[in-house]
């Protein structure tokens, strides 16, 4: 029973190409779909929009080549000479597309859209099977289509807030950032209502904090070169402290804030990570778990909103106990309880990991060397707990600095560097000055994304060990067991209490006035607010798959395959998570509100928005579900005669799909619970869960908000708890550190 | 073992593979230095050497999962260095059995037929058949996880052969099983390449593995060809002493050649071997030395003894260093340690190299 073998043709290196399709679809796209817009909507159709009405000699070019192309993929040619003319044809056609568009700032329609990634694709086939790229078609063309991406919706709009700040009017001057630097709400030191001389004071500070710093630099030996750098890093220090205190200003105030919450949410973020580790009492890690959790499920400036309740002008501490009218929550003090609420829990994540690289082995290795614990903590557990504490109190300060929601509703008469973005563009309607504000700010968290690398270089936050040996940790001593555990005590109650009172307040006619009991402000929610919430769950649902697979073919590409430019891939995709979300909204705003690229005005924008900020996380959560999987097996499946398509889908795709899981719910939860960049993007039609929520704070519907939040609350722990039970049936830990 | 599917004696899909002028760079490094190789249609070459020395680079590089940096690389003529592995219809053989841990044996055996859309029955009669082959039948629902790793190893195998490549490709595939299995199932890979004749390629660095199974042996160091050749003349005709070392055991010492004899330390060896004479270095192997306690012979003590069972080996202080031997079975009649002997060459096992 012998089976023939299949008839093989004679020379493989020629016959179809794969290219017939995207050719077809850009052909299509072009003859039936608007090539340019009138208006916003993408979904505008007119006959009169047709590329051969609107640019009829681009349109008959781009047509004669295109089916030109198709006959060309669907006959037996050889590869590599079709090759090149693919790529010939398909970058002439690319280029003469986006040209067009760019001289005439016509707004893009979807007809173009779809027939330029379509001629990108055949760009991609053509690289590939012309030789000059050794990929193979599909990852060639993922590379180019997801570059575009990046370029299009990462670098262009971050390039623009640069351009922006410098070039007014089409000419290049540095007024702008003169006058906005030199504003008081940049800085302003001298008040001129106070009898004493706040400029002294500051000074004063700046140079005994410079003295200090010196003198502490000087102890680890006299040299130059370190003496210098105290002397430098104390006098930074001491200003920043000085300006914060007695003067004001979004600069000084921002850095400030900053350097109070770092350290502070750093201390408790240790104090709750040894906890973890060594702590004897059950109750302690049930509550970390908790705590663990809570990031993902509170909306960011949900403490802030509690905090009104105890703290604020007429809140249970500062008015019923106290008896006090005080303003004391806002301003720099209120905003830093309610960041490190918030921040907290982040901070615990980061150190988690490292002390959870402590190995036991050590310190035992120590004790036996007859050292006792003081010297064993300093010269054994602190060396390697220093990277992980860095890494927290670098990202804190990043977290403080990018903060939206807690100083809008906290603020007070302060001025922030994150909020002064979104002030100038909404309320000066000065969008130059929006972006020298959002320049400063990307620069001084670029600055301190420049620290980190500098004092960790390239290790991980985690020191690299094997696997958690044997051993035990030895127990914390009784008394600081006790101390570190009634640290957290307090915590768990504060942050109960907060919840409850948001939980309370929603039931509640007017807080504080009227504690009768109510259901109204959930029947004002049903009205008002449902539509808001279903619209924002779709968009963010949305965005979410699209981010997780997007994520996915990028970190594939990053990780598994090599190509020029690679590297530029990963960075750009990563910079949106470095850059503050209000320097991202503002960005969104000044590229894509007019010209070729309009966007504003639509959901689209808000779920792009979405995507880019979401996606890094989905990389790096995609990046390390790879590096657990062997190699081989996509070699193994290439040789298997599949396309890169086809491993990606069926070998690759099931292997992460816990990875993918978690990576989507997180993407959902950060959707749904982001503020700072897509408060710049909502239209009438796409408003968000919330900026309505913020706004009813600010207007003061107490009440409503908190049913709004407590909705959002218990909805996004529901979500989390299912994927939890998803993950559980697929006998894979979520990879949820890795995600937050 | 029943012929079937994949029978043809003279494999008509069986192509040569030849590499001209091959160098591979990994940056500064450079893996394969210029290696012209050709393999027969139809036989198993292998490719032995040291850890480092480019084996594994060349084969990736037939595959088309690396592309070289200088080169060509011909499949029965066809020039297909920048054809894409996927389009290259090879299978490979890995190290890891690189078997898809989310699919049973059926839809590992199965997945190169489904992802080139081959019809349902065809597939599975392909794979029905391939399974009987490689003895795998009635482990088809099991998933790959639960096998043991002579079993993995021949999911592997089947996968690849379901395929019917033109060239089929091994990456040290035994170096993961323990020593018994590893000869048991090298047999049976090369039963079935033999039987299906297919091109194979086979990168190893256990000499006796490569010289068990091969058609032709290549060896290489430092990324260029040391020799090539069939693994007899490889082992009596060694051009270095890298390659004497390499191939078998062997001892080296200093000598005279002219006039059809070997003089080492005054002893006089009748030898033969063209193209060579004056001052050279002498190679014996071990099974060469014949020892006896008087007459004609270079001098030699006994230095040790030890029965092995099927061999004994010796070791004997001479005036050029210590030699190696070897002799079949128990051998009583040996002398004991410490005994002068004199000892003499089999010529069959020796050659002379170059000073
Ligand atoms: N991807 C790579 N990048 C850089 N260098 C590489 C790469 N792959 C191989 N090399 C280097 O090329 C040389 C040859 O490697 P190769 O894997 O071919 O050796 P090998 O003969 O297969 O060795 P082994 O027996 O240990 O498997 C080595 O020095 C190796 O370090
Ligand atoms: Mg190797």
């Amino acid at each position: 029973m012998a089976v023939m073998r299949q008839s093989r043709p004679g020379r493989i290196s020629g016959g179809r190409s794969s290219a017939w399709l995207p050719a077809l679809v850009a052909l299509l796209s072009l003859l039936m779909l608007p090539w340019g817009r009138t208006d916003r909507s993408l979904l505008e159709f007119d006959g009169k929009l047709l590329v051969l009405s609107q640019a009829p000699g681009l349109g008959v070019l781009l047509l004669a080549g295109l089916a030109v192309l198709v006959v060309a993929s669907l006959l037996h040619l050889p590869l590599v000479q079709r090759g090149y003319a693919l790529v010939g044809l398909g970058s002439a056609g690319f280029l003469a597309g986006v040209g067009w568009l760019v001289t005439t700032g016509v707004p893009f329609g979807v007809g173009a859209l779809l027939a330029l990634s379509a001629l990108l694709v055949l760009i991609g086939v053509g690289l590939s099977e012309s030789g000059i790229i050794q990929n193979d078609p599909f990852v060639t063309s993922s590379i180019l289509i997801s570059s575009l991406f990046v370029l299009l919706f990462i670098v262009y709009p971050l390039f623009t807030v640069l351009r922006e700040s410098i070039w007014i009017k089409g000419v290049f001057t540095l007024s702008k950032v003169q006058s906005v630097l030199g504003s008081p709400l940049f800085i302003s030191i001298e008040n001129p209502y106070t009898p004493q001389s706040e400029q002294f004071r500051v000074a004063l500070t700046t140079l005994a904090l410079g003295l200090v710093g010196a003198v502490l630099a000087a102890r680890g030996g006299l040299r130059a070169g370190r003496v210098f750098a105290g002397l430098g890093a104390g006098l930074v220090l001491g200003w920043i402290v000085g300006a914060g205190i007695y003067g004001g200003g979004a600069l000084p105030t921002s850095l400030y804030l900053a350097l109070i919450v770092a350290p502070i949410t750093t201390g408790l973020g240790l104090v709750f990570a040894l906890l973890e580790q060594r702590s004897r009492a059950g109750w302690v890690r049930r509550s970390l778990a908790i705590v663990s959790l809570l990031p993902l499920i509170t909306p960011p400036f949900v403490f802030a909103f509690a905090l009104i309740y105890w703290l604020g002008r007429s809140g249970i501490i500062t008015g019923d106990l106290l008896g006090l009218k005080s303003n004391f929550l806002f301003g720099i003090n209120g905003v830093a309880i309610a960041q490190i609420f918030a921040f907290t829990p982040v901070a615990f994540l980061i150190l988690r990991g490292s002390v959870q690289g402590l190995n036991p082995a050590f310190e035992e290795a120590s004790a036996t060397l007859r050292a006792q614990p003081w010297p064993t903590f300093q010269r054994i557990t602190w060396p390697l707990l220093r990277p992980g504490l860095a890494a927290a109190f670098l990202l804190t300060i990043i977290e403080s600095l990018a903060d939206f929601g807690n100083p809008m509703l906290l603020g007070g008469d302060r001025n922030f560097l994150a909020t002064e973005v979104f002030l100038a563009l909404t309320g000066r309607y000065d969008p130059n000055e929006a972006a020298v504000y959002g320049t400063v700010l990307l620069g001084l968290v670029l600055v301190v994304f420049a620290l980190q690398r500098l004092w960790l270089g390239n290790t991980s936050f985690v020191t690299v060990t094997g696997k958690p040996g044997g051993g035990n940790f030895s127990p914390l001593p009784l008394w600081l067991e006790r101390t570190l555990q009634t640290v957290l005590a307090l915590w768990g109650l504060a942050v109960v209490l907060l919840y409850f009172s948001i939980f309370y307040g929603s039931f509640v006619q007017i807080w504080g006035i009227n504690n009768s009991f109510t259901f109204k402000h959930y029947q004002d929610l049903t009205n008002l607010g449902l539509p808001v919430l279903l619209k924002t769950a779709q968009l963010a649902f949305i965005s979410a798959i699209i981010a997780t697979l997007v994520g996915f073919l990028i970190a594939y590409l990053v990780s598994r395959q090599q190509f020029f430019g690679r590297g530029l891939l990963e960075v750009g995709s990563m910079l949106s998570f470095a850059t503050p979300g209000t320097v991202m909204g503002v960005a969104y705003i000044l590229a894509f509100n007019t010209g070729p690229w309009l966007l504003t005005g639509t959901g689209i924008i808000i779920v792009l928005a979405l995507v880019f900020r979401n996606m890094p996380a989905a990389i790096r959560g995609v990046i390390s579900g790879l590096s657990q999987i062997d190699k081989s097996l996509e070699e193994a499946s290439t040789l298997l005669r599949a396309p890169s398509s086809t491993t990606l889908r069926r070998v690759l795709l099931p292997l992460l799909i816990p990875q993918l899981l978690a990576g989507m719910v997180f993407s959902f939860v950060r959707g749904m619970t982001a503020i700072s960049q897509i408060i710049f993007l909502i239209s009438p039609g796409n408003a968000l869960a919330t900026v309505l929520l913020l706004r009813w704070i600010e207007q003061g519907d107490l009440g409503r908000g908190a049913a709004m939040a407590t909705v959002m609350i218990f909805g996004l722990l529901a979500v989390i708890l299912l994927l939890f039970a998803v993950s559980r049936c697929f006998g894979r830990g979520t990879s949820l550190d890795a995600a937050v | 073992m029943q012929p079937g599917v994949l029978s043809p004696q003279n494999n008509p899909a069986a192509v040569s593979v030849k590499l001209e002028g091959v160098v591979k760079k990994f940056g500064k490094v450079t893996a394969v230095e210029r290696v012209d190789l050709e393999l027969p249609a139809g036989k198993l070459v292998t490719l032995l050497g040291p850890s480092g020395c480019g084996k594994t680079t060349i084969l990736r590089m037939v595959a088309g999962l690396e592309r070289p940096t200088e080169g060509r690389i011909l499949f029965g003529g066809e020039d297909v260095t920048r054809l894409p592995a996927y389009l290259r219809d090879i299978t490979m053989m890995f190290q890891s059995y690189a078997l898809f841990p989310h699919m049973n044996v059926y839809q590992n055996i199965a997945y190169g037929l489904q992802v080139t859309r081959r019809p349902k029955a065809e597939i599975k009669e392909r794979v029905v058949q391939v399974v009987q082959q490689v003895g795998l039948s009635g482990l088809e629902d099991r998933p790959v996880a639960a096998l043991s790793g002579g079993q993995q190893q021949r999911v592997a195998l089947a996968r690849s052969l379901v395929m019917q490549p033109r060239v089929l490709l091994f990456d040290e595939p035994l170096s993961n099983l323990d020593a018994k299995l590893r000869k048991r199932v090298r047999e049976e890979i090369r039963d079935l390449q033999l039987e299906l004749g297919i091109t194979s390629l086979y990168v190893t660095h256990d000499q006796e593995e490569a010289m068990a199974i091969s058609d032709l042996v290549v060896l290489m160091n430092k990324g260029i060809i040391e020799q090539q050749g069939d693994p007899r003349t490889l082992y009596t005709r060694p051009i270095s002493r890298f390659a004497a070392d390499f191939i078998g055991r062997a001892n080296f010492f200093e000598g005279r050649y002219h006039g059809g004899y070997v003089e080492v330390a005054g002893y006089r060896q009748p030898y033969r071997q063209e193209g060579i004479s004056g001052q050279v270095t002498v190679m014996v192997r071990p099974e060469a030395l014949r020892i006896q306690p008087s007459g004609e012979g270079l001098e030699a003590t006994v230095h040790q003894v030890s029965f092995l069972g099927s061999t004994t080996e010796f070791s004997l202080d001479t005036p050029v260093g210590r030699l190696e031997g070897v002799v079949a079975g128990d051998a009583p009649e040996l002398p004991g340690r410490g005994e002068r002997v004199k000892v003499q060459f089999a010529p069959q096992g020796m050659f002379l190299l170059p000073a």
